[in-house]
């Protein structure tokens, strides 16, 4: 048992490996989900699986929506701006 | 027949137990509320991301010196990360490159969740005593 509490700690004390690469922005994903989650829990005045999952969906396609949008104004800049 | 008034005192008190409650388990304020399907949504989701950011980064992302505003954010998780935070400072666990700003990012933004939860239950249950006093009190107060 202690043995196991022992591993359980030790992947907490060492990070993960994770490259500076365009695959790395993936990692907004869980983040903004979790955001859409628990902001949608706050502001519902009725919890409900149905609505609740669409408003979640909705918040969540809006966040990564703006995101890719900005990143695209962003590239479309540099592009210009380097050429 | 009367409905249940309470004074304000009391009233202050079961808003600071709301809110104290709220940040020592995140969730527990809106438990406390007896709005479980929201307190259980917000625990599971909080502790997840809070979980996945020490996973990523490792237990050293909680640096209450070197990276002290991260650490107020991520200490709105909980009083538990003070703690930890004092166990960390004193271990000289690896922190490095990307997984440590996404660990970082991961525990300050289920922080400040759990901040805007513990402001939304507080304010809920000061709703709840406008509900139970009809809007008497509110210009009583």
């Amino acid at each position: 048992m202690s043995l196991m509490i022992n591993y359980v700690i030790a992947t907490f004390t060492s990070p993960e490996n994770i490259g500076t690469n365009p695959q790395s922005l993936f990692w907004l994903l869980p983040l903004a989900a979790a955001i859409s989650i628990g902001y949608k829990a706050t502001k519902l005045s009725e919890i409900k699986a149905g609505s609740f999952f669409k408003d979640v969906v909705g918040l969540f396609g809006s966040i990564v929506g703006f995101m890719a949008i900005t990143a695209l104004v962003l590239y479309a800049i540099t592009w210009l701006a380097t050429k | 027949m009367a409905k249940p008034r309470l004074s304000k005192n009391n009233h202050t008190l079961i808003l600071l137990i709301v809110g104290l409650l709220g940040w020592l388990i995140p969730g527990a304020g809106y438990f406390f509320l007896n709005e479980k399907k929201r307190a259980i949504i917000i625990f599971v989701t909080l502790l997840l991301i809070f979980g996945a950011g020490l996973y990523i980064g490792s237990i050293g992302v909680i640096d209450p010196y070197g990276s002290w505003p991260w650490y107020i954010a991520q200490v709105m998780f909980s009083p538990l990360v003070m703690i930890l935070g004092h166990y960390v400072s004193a271990g000289g666990f690896p922190v490095y490159g990307k997984p440590a700003e996404i660990g970082q990012i991961y525990t300050g933004i289920a922080g400040l969740l759990n901040l805007l939860c513990i402001i939304k239950s507080v304010y809920l249950a000061h709703l709840y005593r406008i509900e139970t006093d009809g809007g008497q009190n509110v210009a009583d107060d």
